[in-house]
């Protein structure tokens, strides 16, 4: 229902009166031609353009040379990418469980009838309208040892309380998380809260009847039901990992140190301060590969799925 | 599930909380913005305190505030009404017309939204060189369009899909044209899709900072881009950074709260009805 998902056209569509279909589709077909055209001209095309510079010695300037996979061996050899690339699966996956696990208690909680359902909603879904920067912003005045959560505790009381993750390196990434649960969960529990409104409610008063306790409804015959929204939750919050970068420069700048650097940053830093095109498409060469081979198996199975099973 | 009205009252109690705590670093960083810089930094933080407009005086006098307002105003309706002019022909054709090929290009089109945008970031910034669209706002404005057009056509592309296919018919027995097809009956009928839409992409033109803080200086950088540029690490300024966030997110907010149908819509690309 709610779901997204691309439904096959339906066969009757086109059955129409002859001329009328032709006089239509034309043009219709000319409404989409520009579209199509940018999508694989721009995209498909500047993609390959990075995936071409990757293989040249480009500094400040583009050259069109070839040095083989020398970019590549230098990438892989540099502790700036290593980290950034370790940042981002940290984060990847801190971040989609943490915003699914939130967002459905949250859900959860909005479905049992409580007043003032839509401001809470809204609310909710605040964080989700703002942007990276003003959140990074936010965030790292909270975080800010001398400034935020931890001088706000110790000033009321207790002069132990500490926490410092956001200038220690080791933890540093994680504040990162944190701030990008704040504004993906409201996201996750808006398209999950669509889904639970979805479920037959006949299904609970049979539970209750048999005595299974709510958090083991919710889980065992609920959370199965909500799983195209699942899906589709994890699909927008996925396009957000990819391009974790504002957050990072609004909050850290990729401090202390290396210690959160993100691949995103590190291709910009490239291409702008160290005038390295080469090694900097060469970076983001491997970020599209990632994401390719993340996404091609999704996009597989929802081909045969489909082609199999409606059309 | 109907709990009982005790349980009703926690549940309300808890949920405002919730909603308290997930609210209050923006409710903090709004207080913050009103303090002087000392009062901002003060021991204990003060609840309490005579409010100044000092900072947004401070703000707005430092850094020309009101160019880089412009700007962001600019580029985002100027960009969400170029995507609307492509995408509503397109989206038409999609959802009354679909060929073979409509179902791939789709998947297609919102597969590049997946793609990292670092992908492509060299090329567009050496053809930017070039075309000498570096800090212009014509140039973000086409940057944007082609960044959101995948979802806002299929945005678009699900609205459409609602409205019934006989209206439509009716209309063209009546001898309507292809265009006033669109005009006069599609366009009317899906207006708070439409809107919708047009907030989604407002929202995202609004708080894009990827390709402002890389694609511009100062002649059409945006607000996210001077917020970026007021953020020092250790927290300098704080009272008056406070104030140019609260300015950058204050329209979202109100915007927002006027149109929260077409927001949960808008921003959960139309998975929400």
């Amino acid at each position: 229902m709610n779901s997204i998902s691309i439904q096959a056209p339906r066969a009757g569509v086109l059955v129409r009166r002859g001329r009328r279909r032709v006089g239509r589709g034309l043009p219709a077909a000319l409404a989409l031609l520009p579209t199509a055209l940018v999508v694989l001209v721009v995209y498909v095309g500047c993609m390959l353009w990075t995936v071409r510079l990757s293989f040249t010695g480009s500094t400040l300037l583009p050259r069109y040379d070839w040095v083989g996979f020398a970019q590549y061996v230098r990438l892989f050899a540099n502790d700036r990418f290593l980290t950034s690339a370790g940042n981002i699966v940290i984060f990847g996956i801190l971040f989609i469980t943490g915003c699914l696990i939130l967002g459905f208690l949250l859900a959860v909680f909005i479905d049992q009838n409580v007043r003032g359902e839509g401001v809470l909603r809204t609310i909710f879904l605040y964080p989700y309208a703002m942007s990276f920067i003003v959140t990074g912003v936010a965030w790292q005045w909270f975080l800010n040892p001398g400034l935020g959560l931890q001088k706000l505790m110790r000033d009321t009381g207790f002069p132990g309380f500490t926490f410092d993750w956001l200038v220690n390196p080791d933890m540093a990434i994680y504040t990162i998380v944190i701030a990008g649960i704040w504004h993906g969960a409201g996201l996750t529990m808006a398209i999950l809260l669509a889904g639970l409104r979805g479920v037959d409610s006949d299904l609970w008063k049979a539970a209750r009847v048999d005595g299974v306790p709510a958090w083991r409804y919710y889980l065992s015959v609920v959370l199965p039901l909500l799983r195209p929204m699942v899906v589709t939750a994890t699909v927008l919050l996925a396009t957000g990992v990819v391009k974790l970068y504002d957050l990072v420069v609004a909050m850290t700048l990729g401090g202390p140190g290396i210690s959160t650097e993100v691949p995103a940053k590190f291709v910009m830093d490239h291409l702008f301060e160290r005038n390295n095109i080469g090694l900097g498409t060469a970076a983001a060469t491997i970020m599209l590969i990632a994401v390719v081979s993340i996404l091609a198996p999704w996009v597989y199975a929802r081909y045969v799925r489909e082609e199999g099973g409606r059309v | 599930m109907n709990p009982g009205i005790r349980e009703r009252l926690v549940l309300t109690a808890v949920g405002w909380i919730a909603a308290g705590l997930i609210f209050f670093p923006v409710f903090w960083m709004v207080l913050t913005s009103f303090k002087t810089e000392v009062e901002a930094v003060q021991t204990p933080p003060s609840l309490f305190f005579t409010p100044t407009l000092e900072n947004y005086a401070a703000v707005r006098e430092r850094a020309d505030y009101v160019h880089f307002a412009t700007n962001s105003v600019v580029i985002s309706l100027g960009a969400t009404l170029l995507a609307l002019v492509v995408a509503v022909p397109a989206a038409y054709a999609m959802a009354f017309f679909p060929g073979k090929r409509t179902k791939d290009l789709l998947l297609w089109m919102l597969s590049t939204k997946m793609m990292p945008a670092v992908g492509v970031l060299i090329p567009v910034y050496l053809l930017f060189r070039d075309f000498g669209a570096i800090d212009s706002r014509w140039g973000l404005i086409v940057v944007y369009t082609l960044m959101n057009l995948p979802i806002v056509i299929w945005m678009l592309y699900t609205f459409f899909k609602e409205v019934p296919k006989d209206i439509l018919e009716a209309g063209r027995m009546d001898g309507a044209r292809p265009r006033q097809e669109v005009w006069l009956l599609l366009m009317p009928l899906s207006l708070p899709g439409i809107a919708s839409t047009a907030l989604l992409s407002i929202i995202l033109c609004w708080n894009e900072a990827f390709w402002s803080l890389n694609l511009t200086t100062s002649a059409a950088a945006p607000l996210t881009t001077f917020i970026a540029s007021f953020s020092a690490p250790e927290g300098l300024f704080w009272a008056k950074l406070s104030a140019a966030s609260t300015v950058a997110i204050a329209p979202i907010l109100v915007f927002g709260w006027m149109s929260q149908r077409q927001l949960v819509r808008g921003l959960t690309f139309g998975a929400v009805k």
